[in-house]
């Protein structure tokens, strides 16, 4: 026991000398939940619009001021001829395009099918396809108030949890769930990598510190790291960004606990797999890379085609996202997350162990 | 110029022999190509939809069945009639719930008002904007066809046209991306963790010790990386192009030209950081949180710089990638020039000149 | 009683490689014990199965009567060992360090406190205990390596090169250092291919590509092969060793 708190002591000692270590460790989740905060945001709105009105009618006028409402469009009057607006894409002026035909307002006046064109700038795949599902419903409705009779069915909807939409609300659990794997995996790999390449685990070998010591003793201080950085990151979430924390923290943190046995144990048999620390980072980078891009925490696991959805199960990530999510956003319960509780349980169980037991003392 | 000759082979040297290292320097390009061409797609789709009908007419198995035969619902997992909603979502079951209260049938005689209910589990904001205006789309489109059917009223109807990417595949967009944020990866992190590898092993001094000159050092440790990234950047290229089917615009020589400048700023940036720091694993971190985290989050490689608070989208402008990744989209997509890319080309080439300068600066100072 | 090291055709292969190729000695309590050879001779690889850091491939041997292959542990606790490289943590100051080492060790803090007393005396640390151990000279940090390995006054201590890139005047302080250890009854079990410092132990075996060639008190040795002094006669028994005729 005295050994562990000796091993632990030394560990932050080293962490606390280094004042660039120590300032990255701190201002690292700070930066990532400002950045992720603000700069993740799938909202599709204010596309730039490029309007070409060759019908020049009210209806034209109209249908045109529509797509203007609701701050999804924003209507700007090209200056450069039809002919040449993919000048206009490739310089980035404008997404879309809205061309009305001429003797528009004529064909619907006399009861014929008008047609206007509508140009979308396709590179970003995922914005041309909301913005063109935007201006489908535009029209629709746009056809809508023109119908001579209307039914009147309503969609009533409501939106629990997060009725404004903010992205920021949905990242920010999951920063902590990616702070918590990619912190303590890159640290205690390299921390052992390190002493292992400056010989100074030899010398520790040679004690006869029992191995459990050893093992607890070199990963504590980076459970505890890990726990100050999520805290971090959750204090300026919901201090800055007002996050509801509607769940139990204390719930969040036992579950963190139970992670943290993956996540450690993840770091340990990377550190018995690499000699050098550059190995070591690699490694973890590499694994952090992988789950976090499968586990949900930008696109959901839904989206993914099938067979990268059955590599997800194995990305124990993915398990604790949705129950930082669940908690944070919902509170939820153990008795509502218990599926991804027993997934966690089991995978923390196999993973530290199989570390601890790769792990030796022996060189 | 033998000397540098000399570092690089030496360099070189280190990473051959260091297999595992190389295998993931070639690895994770192509893993990452993998992943966002095809995992990460933010086209929402297999929205998992609960429905509670209590009408059971003709008109509501309709409306279920346009939700779950239009291409973004799919049926919610089993659940029992009757649960509390809540207790659905918190146990992630279902996306939507969609309630059909008795009525509807009646309603599309259109003499009674008539409400469906929706209800949506938040937390993912941008799958709740999804469900929003795709069940809109779903319900006006059934409502126009019950009502042109019965009255065959004329409607004004959308010709799109998308460009560039007709098949609107987000594999196109990312994929390009990528290429940036691997060639900032290797060239930045590698440069900076060599440096400080030899720091903290104490041959940095064995070396200046040498009628070497810093700037020597320096070329020729960069050389081999310069090297390994081109070749990991051409590799997620290929990947792109023959794999993804991307499709090449533009002009090669250009976007070979910009990549070299790309590569200047990512080195300048790697060489920076190694004078300031000692040891391998913070030049690790302060890599990451300096080149990987920018590169990917403020350079408009997944989220639009345009939706950005100002003051994030003014930083933007010291982000190399930010020039780069509207480059080799412009370039490979839509076949833009160097007329239209010169402001890109501006802001890039100011910023690697300044970064080089400073790091050479930085570099002699702390040699000498 | 047990012998303090003793060891029967113990033998030591990384692949084809074999480092150490049945060797078997023995070591008595209290003795100054040369291991000599010319690099690669299998010193290290050898030491280092008698800290139970490696295990045999074949063969045995017993480490204060405790068995290298099964019993490491218990080795441990009775054991200190200061290894070629400084291994000492560089970022920690000298009492940081030996506190460290001590806790692993198993002391409490009052032991710890007194024996770092102890220790800063013996071994005349002085001043250098408060200092970053990266940037002291090679001298004081072998110092405080010997006062890490020694802490929990382990009944043998091995010393791998103790005196590696030291300069002379240095090396033979540290030796009257060792001689003070040996006098208080520790057994020293020391590597070193500085012939001179040979001399200072009682016995010694010189190794050469994993095999022992000869062992005995150095004067013995040096009478035995007609020479003037070890050196000469380690010369002699390694060209005839790499000769084959040996």
């Amino acid at each position: 026991m005295r050994s562990i708190l000796a091993l632990v002591r030394k560990e932050f000692i080293q962490v606390f000398r280094d004042p660039v270590m120590l300032r990255l460790i701190f201002v690292s989740p700070i930066i990532q939940v400002f950045l992720l905060g603000y700069a993740v945001n799938f909202d599709v709105k204010l596309i730039p619009m490029a309007l070409y009105d060759f019908d020049r009618s009210q209806l034209s006028r109209d249908l045109a001021r529509s797509f203007s409402v609701g701050d999804y469009f924003v209507i700007e009057s090209p200056r450069i001829p039809l002919q040449r607006i993919e000048d206009g894409f490739k310089q980035d002026r404008y997404r879309v395009a809205l061309v009305i035909p001429e003797g528009f307002s004529e064909r619907v006046r006399t009861g014929r099918p008008a047609e206007v064109g509508f140009w979308v700038d396709g590179t970003n795949a995922n914005s041309a396809g909301i913005a063109i599902g935007y201006a489908g419903t535009i029209v629709q409705r746009f056809n809508e108030r023109h119908l001579p009779t209307r039914i009147p069915i309503e969609m009533r909807q409501k939106i629990l949890y997060n009725p404004e939409g903010r992205s920021v609300y949905f990242m920010v659990p999951g920063i902590v769930a990616t702070l918590l794997t990619t912190i303590t995996v890159m640290l205690t790999s390299m921390a052992i990598v390190r002493e292992r390449e400056v010989g100074t685990l030899e010398q520790i070998m040679v004690t006869p510190i029992s191995k459990t010591a050893l093992i607890l003793g070199k990963t504590i201080p980076f459970a505890i790291l890990g726990f100050l950085e999520i805290s971090a990151a959750l204090a300026l979430g919901t201090a800055w960004f007002r996050i509801p924390f509607i769940g139990s923290k204390v719930l969040l943190y036992g579950l963190a606990l139970i992670y943290l046995l993956t996540a450690l144990g993840v770091g340990m048999l990377i550190s018995t797999l690499c000699r050098t620390q550059q190995q070591a980072m690699f490694f973890g980078w590499f694994f952090t890379l992988f789950t976090i891009l499968t586990s949900g925490f930008v696109t959901p696991i839904e989206n993914m085609p099938s067979i990268v959805q059955h590599i997800t199960l194995a990305n124990p990530l993915r398990y604790f996202i949705k129950i930082v999510r669940g908690i944070m956003m919902k509170g939820a319960g153990v008795g509502d997350l218990y599926p991804e509780i027993l997934a966690m349980v089991a995978f923390g169980i196999i993973i530290f162990t199989s570390a601890s037991l790769t792990f030796s003392k022996r060189l | 110029m033998n000397r540098i000759g000399q570092i690089a082979l030496k360099e070189l040297r280190h990473i051959v022999r260091d297999v595992r290292s190389l295998v993931i320097a070639i690895l994770m390009p192509v893993l990452m190509t993998f992943l966002y061409g095809y995992a990460i797609n933010l086209d929402i789709k297999n929205i998992k939809l609960a429905v509670f009908d209590f009408d059971h007419s003709q008109a509501s198995r309709r409306l279920v069945s346009d939700f779950y035969n239009s291409r973004y619902f799919i049926p919610a997992d089993r659940v029992p009639s009757l649960t509390d909603p809540e207790a659905i979502f918190k146990a992630g079951r279902a996306h939507v719930i969609l309630t059909i209260r008795p009525g509807l049938e009646a309603a599309l005689s259109g003499r009674f008002p008539y409400e469906l209910g929706l209800l949506v589990d938040g937390a993912d904001a941008n799958l709740a904007a999804a469900v929003t205006s795709y069940s809109k789309i779903i319900l006006y489109r059934l409502l126009e066809e019950m009502k042109g059917n019965r009255l065959n009223v004329p409607r004004i109807s959308l010709s799109q046209q998308v460009l560039y990417n007709p098949d609107l595949k987000s594999s196109h967009f990312f994929v390009l991306g990528i290429i940036a944020v691997i060639l900032m990866l290797i060239s930045a992190l590698l440069t900076s963790l060599t440096i400080a590898r030899e720091k903290e092993s104490g041959t940095m001094e064995q070396l200046l010790t040498t009628p070497v000159k810093p700037h020597e050092i320096i070329i020729g440790k960069v050389i081999p990386y310069i090297a390994l990234a081109a070749l990991d950047g051409l590799l997620v290229w290929a990947f792109g192009v023959f794999h993804f089917g991307i499709p090449i615009n533009g002009s090669l020589g250009l976007l070979s030209a910009f990549g070299v400048i790309f590569l200047v700023a990512a080195l300048s940036i790697g060489i920076l950081i190694s004078t300031l720091v000692k040891t391998q694993q913070v030049a690790m971190l302060a890599t990451f949180v300096t080149t990987m985290m920018p590169s990917v989050l403020l350079s408009g490689f997944v989220f639009e710089i345009r939706n950005m608070p100002r003051v994030l989208q003014a930083i933007t402008y010291i982000v190399p990638a930010r020039y780069f990744i509207s480059i080799i989209r412009g370039i490979m997509l839509k076949g833009s020039g160097f007329d239209v890319l010169w402001h890109q080309a501006l802001g890039l080439g100011i910023l690697a000149l300044v970064l080089l300068t400073i790091a050479i600066k930085k570099f002699e100072i702390r040699s000498t | 009683m047990p012998k303090a090291v003793e060891t029967r055709d113990l033998t030591r292969a990384f692949g084809d490689f074999i480092a150490v190729d049945h060797v078997s000695l023995e070591v008595d309590h209290g003795e100054i014990f040369g291991f000599l050879g010319p690099n690669g001779a299998g010193k290290t690889t050898m030491i280092r199965m008698l800290c139970g850091l490696l295990k045999p491939t074949s063969g045995s041997g017993m480490v204060n009567g405790f068995d290298i292959a099964n019993q490491a542990e218990e080795i441990k606790r009775t054991i200190g060992y200061m290894s070629q490289r400084f291994s000492l943590y560089g970022d920690l100051t000298g009492e940081q360090n030996l506190k460290f080492y001590g806790t692993v060790y198993g002391l409490n803090s009052r032991q710890l406190r007194a024996r770092i007393d102890e220790l800063t005396d013996q071994l005349d640390l002085g001043v250098f205990i408060d200092r970053i151990t990266g940037s002291l000279p090679v001298g004081w940090r072998q110092r405080l390596a010997l006062a890490a390995a020694i802490i929990h006054r382990p009944a043998i201590v091995f010393l791998d090169e103790p005196t590696a890139g030291v300069d002379p005047g240095y090396r033979r302080t540290f030796w009257e250092l060792l001689y003070r250890l040996a006098d208080q009854g520790t057994t020293l079990f020391v590597t070193t291919h500085y012939m001179d410092e040979a001399e200072f132990c009682r016995r010694v075996c010189i190794m050469h590509q994993g095999k022992p060639i000869a062992t005995g008190p150095p004067h013995e040795l040096v009478d035995a092969h007609g020479e003037k002094n070890l050196e000469a006669t380690f010369i002699k028994l390694i060209t005839q060793g790499a000769t084959g005729t040996g």
